[in-house]
């Protein structure tokens, strides 16, 4: 029996519409939304036996370790090489000057970013980036040794960190390398938003403001530093990378080297010591990896690179910048229209406007954004935790001053201005109905559940209005925003009902980063076809063939999530066809389907076992039903012995999603599901300390699939979105422009006692474009989180510090105490 | 033979000698009550109840020995500096940072590290896996060793000792509301046990 | 790490003679959490040739009262002394410095007398590969006077006027308040004087001299001592200021006051001044307060460390309340 043409067409068109509630969600959840599940990853990861590439020896392995530039700009006169060469345990030094080297135009697609255009640069547009040599050896000790025998005579340039005095047409050229047209400036790329006619918007309003705001550079800080190892199987190439998007590095790879065909390489993505996008997201990453290619080549042996923690410092989250504002708004709360000047640094996509969120969740009718990117002597800054930090902030900002000015409770600020695009929320409303989603009011579920929980009415108070018995300055804060995920990427996954014992196998690309996502597409799956939890297990693919949509887990559930159902929902049906399907017939006898004389809709799945709905006594296992395929994967000794039994075809099924950038201005969809967090503060206003008491984050994911994941992601971010507002900060010597605090001592993550209890609370409306609803919430709270601090510090000592992070001296400072 | 040529090096210190009897007097004055010395760099260690005997080169660390060396791989190195307490082992009872400790110290101590914690199916490991005590999971085994050493100490810990206990680990994906809840579970699974 | 060679001592006079022999060559390791970080950086012009191990010198650890006098064995780890109780009842402040040093793990593995003989945390000292060859090196020039010095000296500096580098050490301020002593391989000397701003040094002790006993008096009747740290982070973190005071009362008068700051200056900071004020007073907040801005009176900061002033008045003025239970 064949699939009825009009379920292939409803499945096409599901595959691809992104734009609608889902439209036929299962009708009740075992495994899904359940508290739980245990992790697939947490017996390897407790045990020590998760391998991360870190870990990765490979007999016969060399190691490489690579110059740093002590100046922030500098080119290489003269190199001699030949000390480090002679080193005892060195075996190959690979110099900038090398014309293998020199005639790599681009190791990646995208060029044009520092140091990416070529692999191993004789300039440095960046203290600490990896130029001029690459020394290969024994071992990483004599490799480091070597490179100290190196001796340079360097032509240093004038440098510029501050990229407001760097965006000056008069400034010296950060970069003049990559200004051959004759565009002598510093300027990057540019973006610009606009909606309605801000002009218009200032002269409606009853009052308009202006400011400015910082954010100094703050990183990822991957736990495994950057690695790989390259090992050549003749012409193909066998790769352990730490990245959490090995598709693309795949991708670059086989433009290497002359062209090496996709399909003869193959990446070992073990599990990923975290990098929260950063340090994945960027081309000159890859430099190393080719490097290491190379060599490979020369030496005939595989080669191993890791990066010393200091390393791994440069760059940072696309935040750093300066911001200035303008806004206008009325006395009732409306707002009329907002400005935004963001002068981001080193940002390589500096597509994510200061006012886009405020475009996507309010009913602001006037906005015009521009975000700069300017080219300073630092690392470049990317998706760290997410893309999403400018326009996050600069909406916490912003709504936290239009309330002050007001003297109105932030929180009915918000109820005020929420909407899309533009719009109020009757013509928010008029479109989740168009679109299939039942009508609720996200934000106000979404306060009132924090309110309660964090007892706003009776901690909010006027700003610098309380002070605690032991002291202290109390404060808290509140912002929202909607819940994104919004990335453009497709997801490719198959599932395997495995022979002998009927266990399914999820197969698609892995990069395990610890969102719990495969255990997340392991409960959908279940669910799906009723298999029991245990019975399916992700198997991470080496072979980097499925995609799948940023492993990373930016927009993971909304792309992967529709992807495994789809192939669930396939496999599911293709499992009941072979059940009543036809006898099979071969040179020694005949098989019968396992339920002859029914047809699939006869039947259903639960518990790992087929039944037949009319008569649940009559069931198989699917153990028991693909057992007859044999171990040997076609027949079995019972047909040796003349013994009938059922029969199943082999059970595969692949499917994938698409998701068009939903950034797109053209065909946007409105965002319909909100987040609100709160944080309390107590700030000693002798030391400038500032003690995070407690947080409560709201965030409405639509529907929660891995409830302990989706909290992970809410405690988590917010320590982390905590530490980045409070300590995180990379700072450079402004005279030399040297890196200061490139290792964790100097640069500071929070630690287990610095900050009090995260409570975390979920909100399922059902309104998101996600299958059964749901919608990402990975990136969101540390995001989100960092602005936060703000408004709560704010609301503690009545005085607005507009640099981040917020430290004790800006405290002391702006209490007037220093 | 020239007499100034000095062929004699200590054993203990590598001070050279013109003659046997020389070197003697320096043993002598020098090491007094020393046994013999060992093969140079050479260490016996005790690893999760495995004796050693290995050659140990003077810059190795202990991370560096066990991890690269021994191939046990389940110890992390998170910041190489002393400041993130991945790399912890369990020395002689202790949890000790193996980045900031160098092997050939080592000598006579008894180690263990988290694949013997596991192996001996300590129930941290299933409260750690139970309560999503790890995301990426780079920083869990340094947690759980350190939080081994500390039940071995405490067997029934507050949570205010707990968070003390820990206060050196650090974790990037932010997992710490979870680590003790895991210890206090696996605490009282311990009690349990005994009772 | 480069290659070094590395000895086991097994008495102080087996170390000395090693030491001897090589000079500045050789470095002392001890619990190497300080020593093995700057190994690593390869953060000196000099790698060193040969460690010395002392942890093998055996009864080198101890906690004893002696006499009424406290002895601590120079192999002591941070977290015994933060631990016992005699220390904790009797000399509270070298408790709490003890416990709030570091991290746990550190406070296992670090030694009381590394925690002294520690190096400075200076980063452009620190930075990788000997990026500064600054005046702390013997080299031309103080990195910091015009560079990011939110951590520094907020007291001036030394190395003929220049390094600003201040000495991180949180057992050390809380040492000399408790007016100890430290006793070497050759000679016993006032904690106070103990340390010292030269190139590549922060201490008085010649290269073969090995810090073997600290020795803490029995502290008069009467007499309450505190120590408090303000770091940027509840645990790991180095001090931004650091403070020790011991008091003695006699009836409600202060009678005998010793305070130090450190984190502050390039040495510990002893706040004579604040000591002067608290003298004969009976102790409330308007005085603790005033003792406190004694204390930073001549403070010279720069640029980018002023808050180190305001922090240090307050934790002066805590430290003092804290004697008195306040
Ligand atoms: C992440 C981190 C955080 C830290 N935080 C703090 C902090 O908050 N507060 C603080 O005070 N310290 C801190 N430290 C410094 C820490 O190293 C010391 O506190 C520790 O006590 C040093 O002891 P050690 O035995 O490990 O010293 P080692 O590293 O062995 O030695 C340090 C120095 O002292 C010398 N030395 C050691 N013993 C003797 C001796 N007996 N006689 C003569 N010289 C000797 C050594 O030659 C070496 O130069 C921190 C260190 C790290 C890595
Ligand atoms: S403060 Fe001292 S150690 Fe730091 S740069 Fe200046 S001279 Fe060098
Ligand atoms: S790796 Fe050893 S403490 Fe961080
Ligand atoms: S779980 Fe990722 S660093 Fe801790």
């Amino acid at each position: 029996m064949s699939t009825h043409p009009e379920n292939q067409t409803a499945r096409a068109l599901e595959l691809l519409d992104n734009l609608k509630a889902d439209m036929s969600p299962l009708k009740e959840y075992k495994h899904i939304g359940v508290k739980g599940p245990r992790r697939i990853d947490g017996l390897a990861k407790a045990s020590g036996q998760a391998d991360y590439t870190m870990d990765v020896q490979v007999p016969g392995m060399l190691y490489m370790r690579f110059l740093m530039s002590p100046y922030p700009h500098a080119k290489i006169l003269k190199m001699d090489t030949g000390k480090a060469a002679r080193l005892a345990g060195v075996r190959n030094v690979l110099r900038f000057d090398d014309p293998e080297v020199g005639k790599e135009e681009i190791i990646g697609k995208v060029a044009g970013f520092f140091g990416s255009d070529r692999p191993l640069s004789g300039v440095a547009h960046m203290e600490g980036e990896l130029v001029g040599a690459a020394v290969t050896a024994d071992s990483e000790a004599i490799a480091e040794e070597a490179l100290a025998l190196i001796e340079i005579d360097w032509e240093e340039r004038p440098f510029m960190l501050d990229p407001v005095a760097a965006s000056d047409p008069a400034a010296p050229l950060t970069f003049p390398e990559r200004y051959i047209d004759g565009n002598h400036w510093n300027r990057g790329a540019y973006d610009e938003l606009a909606h309605g006619d801000v002009k218009k918007g200032f002269a409606a309003a009853d009052k308009v403001i202006e400011f400015k705001f910082s954010r100094t550079a703050n990183t990822w800080v991957g736990p495994e530093r950057p690695c790989g190892v390259w090992k050549w199987n003749g012409d193909c190439p066998e790769i352990w990378l730490k990245h959490q998007r090995v598709h693309l590095p795949k991708s670059r790879i086989s433009q290497w080297f002359g062209g090496i065909p996709m399909n003869k390489i193959q990446i070992h993505s073990l599990y990923q010591g975290a990098s929260f996008g950063g340090w994945c997201q960027v081309d000159w990453n890859l430099g190393p990896l080719w490097c290491a290619a190379l060599v490979s080549k020369r030496t005939g042996r595989p080669v191993k690179y890791i990066f010393n923690r200091r390393e791994d410092f440069f760059g940072g989250s696309m935040d750093e910048g300066v911001y200035f504002v303008k806004v206008g708004f009325n006395k009732d709360g409306s707002i009329t229209a907002v400005e935004a000047t963001l002068y981001q640094v080193n940002a390589i996509w500096p597509v994510f406007n200061p006012v886009l969120h405020l475009h996507d969740n309010t009913t602001i009718p006037h906005l015009k954004g521009q975000c700069k990117s300017i080219w300073v002597n630092k690392g470049h800054t990317v998706p760290t935790r997410c893309e999403m930090l400018p326009p996050v902030l600069t909406q916490t900002m912003i709504f936290d001053r239009v309330a002050a000015e007001l003297g109105m409770d932030p929180i009915e600020l918000a109820l005020k201005n929420d909407g899309a695009m533009g719009h109020d929320m009757a013509w928010v409303n008029e479109e989740k109905k168009q679109r299939g989603f039942q009508v609720r009011d996200s934000l106000k579920e979404c306060v009132e559940k924090g309110k309660a929980e964090f007892k706003w009415d009776e901690s909010w108070h006027k700003p610098g209005a309380r002070k605690l018995p032991n002291g202290r300055l109390h404060g808290v804060g509140f912002t929202w925003a909607h819940e994104w995920d919004d990335s453009c990427g497709s997801g490719e996954f198959a599932i395997r009902i495995e022979r002998t014992d009927g266990t399914a196998s999820l197969l698609a690309t892995g990069a395990d980063n610890g969102v719990d996502a495969e255990n997340t597409y392991c409960q959908i799956a279940a669910d799906e076809i009723g298999l029991r939890l245990e019975d399916v297990h992700y198997n991470p693919q080496q072979y980097v063939g499925f995609y799948r949509m940023t492993p990373d887990s930016s927009t993971n559930m909304s792309v992967n999530g529709w992807a495994v159902r789809h192939a669930a929902r396939i496999l599911k049906e293709k499992i009941l066809e072979s059940a009543t399907g036809p006898t099979a017939l071969t040179q020694r006898g005949g098989y019968q389907p396992a339920f002859p004389d029914t047809s699939p809709q006869d039947l259903d799945i639960q518990d790992s076992h087929i039944f037949l709905k009319s008569d649940p006594e009559r069931r198989m296992s699917l153990a028991d039903f693909v057992r007859m395929a044999g171990e040997s994967g076609c027949f079995s000794t019972d047909e040796f012995l003349g013994v009938r039994t059922a029969w199943s075809e082999p059970l595969f099924a692949s499917s994938y999603h698409v998701q068009y950038g939903a950034y797109n201005p053209v065909n946007p969809r409105p965002r319909f599901c909100r987040q609100a967090h709160f944080m309390e503060v107590e700030v000693d206003t002798e030391t400038g300390e500032i003690f995070v008491t407690r947080i409560v984050n709201v965030n409405d994911v639509g529907k929660a699939i891995n409830r302990m994941s989706c909290e992970g992601q809410q405690y988590g971010g917010s320590i982390m979105g905590v530490s980045r507002a409070k300590f995180e900060e990379v700072v450079h010597d402004p005279v030399t422009g040297v890196m200061l605090n490139g290792n964790l001592i100097d640069y500071k993550i929070a630690t287990m006692q610095d900050l009090g209890p995260v409570s975390t609370i979920l909100v399922e409306t059902g309104m998101g474009y996600g299958p059964y609803g749901l919608i990402g919430v990975g990136e969101d709270i540390g995001t989100v989180v960092p602005g936060l601090m703000a408004p709560a510090v704010f609301n503690a000592i009545g005085v607005r510090i507009d640099d981040f992070p917020i430290t004790p001296d800006k405290i002391l400072k702006a209490l007037g105490k220093i | 033979m020239n007499k100034d040529i000095k062929n004699y090096a200590c054993p203990y210190c590598g001070e050279k000698c013109r003659s046997a009897d020389e070197l003697k007097e320096h043993v002598f004055q020098a090491h007094k009550g020393r046994g013999l010395p060992a093969p140079e760099g050479s260490i016996k260690l005790t690893v999760n109840k495995a004796e050693y005997v290995i050659r140990v080169a003077p810059n190795w660390t202990l991370y560096y020995l066990i991890h690269d060396k021994l191939g046990l791989t389940g110890t992390k190195q998170f910041c190489d500096q002393g400041a993130c307490g991945s790399c912890t082992m369990i020395v002689d009872g202790k949890p000790v940072l193996s980045c900031m400790l160098l092997a050939i110290e080592c000598g006579g101590k008894v180690i263990e590290t988290v694949e013997g914690i596991a192996a001996d199916g300590h129930p941290l490991i299933e409260a750690y896996v139970n309560n999503h005590a790890m995301q990426c999971g780079y920083c869990t085994p340094g947690f759980v060793v350190t939080s081994k050493a500390l039940l071995d100490r405490h067997p029934d810990p507050t949570e205010e000792e707990i968070v003390e206990a820990l206060a050196g680990n650090l974790c990037r994906c932010s997992t710490y509301p979870q680590h003790p809840i895991a210890v206090r579970e696996a605490a009282g699974k311990m009690k349990a046990a005994k009772k | 790490m480069k290659e070094f060679k590395h000895f086991n001592a097994y008495s102080i006079e087996e170390a000395v003679s090693l030491l001897g022999r090589y000079g500045e060559r050789a470095c002392i390791i001890a619990g190497g959490t300080d020593l093995l970080g700057k190994m690593k950086d390869a953060i000196l012009p000099a790698y060193p040739e040969a460690l010395v191990n002392i942890k093998t010198i055996p009864g080198l650890s101890y906690i004893k009262e002696d006499g009424g006098m406290l002895k601590i064995g120079a192999l002591t780890v941070l977290s015994e002394i933060a631990h016992s109780e005699v220390v904790r009842s009797h000399w509270p402040a070298l408790a709490q410095a003890a416990c709030r040093t570091a991290s746990p793990h550190i406070r296992d593995m670090g030694t009381i007398a590394g925690n002294l003989c520690q190096d400075i945390r200076c980063w452009y000292y620190r930075n990788q590969n000997n990026r500064f060859s600054c005046l702390r090196k013997k080299g031309g020039r103080c990195y910091a006077i015009k560079g990011d010095n939110r951590y520094h000296s907020i007291f001036g500096g030394s190395v003929s006027g220049g390094c600003l580098a201040v000495h991180p050490s949180d057992t050390a301020p809380a040492l000399i308040a408790l007016d100890a002593k430290i006793k070497t391989s050759g000679r016993t000397l006032d904690a106070r004087d103990f340390f010292e701003v030269k190139p590549v040094k922060t201490t008085v002790l010649k290269a073969d001299e090995i810090v073997t006993e600290i020795q803490v008096p029995e502290p008069a009747a009467g007499t309450t001592s505190a120590f408090l740290k303000f770091a940027l982070r509840k645990s790991i973190d180095f001090p931004i200021v650091n403070c020790a005071a011991m008091i003695t009362l006699k009836g409600d008068r202060v009678a005998a006051a010793r305070i130090c700051l450190n984190a502050v200056s390039v040495v510990p900071y002893r706040a004579a001044a604040a000591e002067q004020v608290v003298m004969g007073k009976s102790l409330d907040e308007a005085v603790a307060e005033e003792a406190g801005k004694a204390a930073v009176s001549e403070a010279k900061p720069l640029e980018h460390n002023k808050y180190m002033v305001a922090i240090a008045r307050t934790l002066v003025k805590r430290s003092i309340l804290a004697c008195v239970g306040r």
